[in-house]
């Protein structure tokens, strides 16, 4: 059982099958892995640990606390006037824009590959372009001409159409890498049986997507959620303002903005992210083998 | 047979017609795309071409003026654009090594794992930082380096390279800025590249190895001469896409280095902004110039690239 497991996965029998011990080059590859594994998992541990020191320690050296306070949640929570509104900010910027995005993307991937368009190479030669030039920097005042001219500016709403554009090239890349490796006989099947683009779309094709849509939605969440040059260059008012850019803009020190407080602020910043991932990280990393690192 | 015919004919007539409405009816899917993507990226970045040409000041009455290239002469002799563009480019020097090779080295190792469980609990870890929006990854690490309750520093003193005087200010000493961003740039895309570089590996035939092995290649040979030419599309992806992210990197130095002229962090990106949204009367106009010089500087370096691994096969 455990030999023919061993032949499945494709072990490299290099030492050939009498070497028992565990080779020394198997060793020092882990203990390498492990030490890089650290260097990612110790700053997160690090803040995590913050937010739940007592404030004396928070200002003592070391890392481990002596005294430990859960309580600097619920006072960031409820003292720091506007963190609630802010939050609330970013729910509704990010969940409005991966919806549209993740749509935008799907739709357009699908039509790039399976559906007749005159001109596919011009779209997606500027696509391709899009990525490749500094747009979020450059198109920045003209963006924040075009906002003011919708009176968009120092509203939150007015976030989602900018943000939207974030990672759009990317999703349809995404979505379009997801769609050709699905055949083409299955479509004119469809197509065949009757079925009209959008029909072949939402029946045949879209349960077949499902880890590609999973790797887009995580992406645009991610930064969506935690934009930053936008949200502070169009708005001004603390309260209309996202999490990220009120984190940002926030001095750790005494009061209200105490280490541990602000440590806690962070934690529930970064905490939608990693569920999010933890939830889905089975579809999201077959997803990324299905070809959405492929473009 | 005669009704195919019909057919055929009414067919033939109606071609046109019917080749544009299902054309039409095709170009549907794309339209939420296209408009985002025109309104909020192509029509922005042609605008602000205009925007350069003129002496447009955005808290001034009058209306703007055309200048032509007035602010382009003006921005290349500007010695705040000329530090700017330079620092840059430091920047992305001390960048793009660590964001190649050591996700490299990692995939490769990563790759190895055998033992499925390990493998995964490796992969899932990589992709943590990932998960993690940037700005709040550069906050994160505003802190890592603080000197009074960074733990970085803390960690130094306790081993004895530095005393608690001599500690470095990462941040602050404009020697040390430019290489603390840069390490953590590779952090937060530690995880990211090291999957793309997964993917690439993952596609390389297997008996392609073993047969180099049974061949009697080491494995410093194996990875010159049959893993790295296979990486090397990969590799020019990575390097094209990382050289204009970190040419055109903003949100890191205003998070961490404000606007202070005196910090390298202050670079084009910067400048542009602090002169579109902040000094005097906010002459977006010059700013819009020195965004598309600074966008122009980062084609040309990609068309280098570009060249440069142009494939030869």
């Amino acid at each position: 059982m455990a030999t023919g497991e061993l032949a499945r996965l494709g072990v490299r029998s290099t030492a050939g099958p009498r070497r028992r011990p565990v080779p020394v080059g198997t060793i020092v590859r882990h203990v390498v892995l492990v030490a890089f594994m650290l260097v990612i998992l110790v700053p997160l541990a690090w803040v995590l640990l913050l937010s739940i020191k007592s404030i004396p320690d928070a200002y003592r050296p070391g890392f481990w606390p002596q005294h430990f306070d859960f309580t600097h949640y619920t006072y960031a929570l409820t003292n720091i006037p506007t963190l609630p509104r802010n939050m609330l900010n970013s729910v509704f910027v990010t969940l409005s824009t991966v919806v549209i995005t993740t749509i935008c993307a799907v739709l357009g991937g699908y039509a790039l590959v399976h559906l007749r368009l005159r001109g596919r190479a011009v779209v997606l030669g500027l696509l391709v372009a899009s990525l490749f030039f500094p747009t979020r920097v450059t198109s920045l005042i003209a963006i924040f001409e075009t906002q003011r001219a919708l009176g968009l500016i120092n509203t939150t709403a007015g976030l989602i159409l900018p943000y939207i554009t974030l990672n759009l090239a990317l999703s349809v890349f995404i979505m379009r890498g997801i769609f050709e490796q699905i055949s083409h006989e299955l479509v004119d099947a469809a197509r065949i049986d009757g079925a009209g683009p959008w029909r072949t779309l939402l029946s045949v094709l879209l349960p077949l997507t499902r880890n590609g849509i999973v790797v887009v939605i995580i992406v645009n969440f991610v930064s969506a959620w935690g934009e930053y040059l936008l949200g502070v260059t169009l708005t001004n008012d603390q309260e209309v303002r996202t999490l990220p850019v009120v984190l940002a803009g926030a001095f750790g020190g005494m009061g209200q903005w105490a280490w541990p407080r602000i440590a806690a602020v962070y934690v529930i910043a970064i905490a939608p992210g990693l569920a999010a991932f933890a939830l889905s990280q089975r579809w999201y990393m077959q997803g990324l083998q299905e070809g959405a690192l492929k473009y | 047979m005669a009704s195919t015919t019909l057919d055929f004919r009414r067919g033939a007539a109606s071609g046109r017609a019917a080749f544009l409405a299902r054309q039409g009816a095709n170009w549907v899917f794309l339209l939420p795309t296209l408009i985002f993507f025109i309104g909020w990226q192509v029509y922005p970045i042609f605008r602000v071409l205009w925007m350069s040409l003129t002496d447009y000041h955005f808290l001034r009455n009058q209306p703007a003026a055309w200048v032509g290239f007035r602010n382009y002469a003006n921005a290349l002799a500007d010695p705040i654009l000329l530090t700017g563009l330079l620092r840059a480019a430091t920047f992305t020097a001390l960048f793009l090594p660590g964001m190649i090779f050591v996700p490299m080295l990692l995939a490769i190792l990563v790759d190895r794992v055998r033992q499925p469980t390990l493998a995964a609990t490796y992969r899932l870890i990589l992709l943590i930082p990932a998960v993690i929006p940037g700005p709040l990854i550069f906050v994160l690490w505003k802190w890592l380096y603080n000197f009074n309750i960074g733990p970085i520093d803390y960690f130094l003193v306790q081993v004895g390279i530095v005393t608690p005087q001599t500690a470095p200010q990462w941040l602050g000493d404009p020697k040390l800025t430019l290489p603390a961003i840069a390490l953590m740039e590779v952090w937060w895309g530690l995880g990211y590249h090291t999957m793309f570089y997964l993917a690439g590996l993952a596609a390389i035939p297997k008996e392609l190895s073993e047969a180099a092995r049974v061949d009697g290649a080491n494995e410093w040979r194996l990875f010159w001469h049959v893993t790295l030419p296979r990486l090397r599309p990969i590799l020019l992806v990575l390097v094209v896409l990382r050289f204009g992210t970190a040419m055109a990197v903003i949100d890191e130095y205003l998070i961490l280095g404000g606007f202070n002229r005196a910090l390298p962090t202050y670079t084009w990106t910067v400048y542009m902004w602090d002169l579109a949204f902040q000094i005097g009367d906010w002459f977006q106009g010059y700013a819009a110039a020195i965004g598309w010089i600074g966008a122009a500087a980062m084609l040309v370096v990609v068309g280098g690239l570009f060249w440069v691994f142009r494939s030869r096969d």
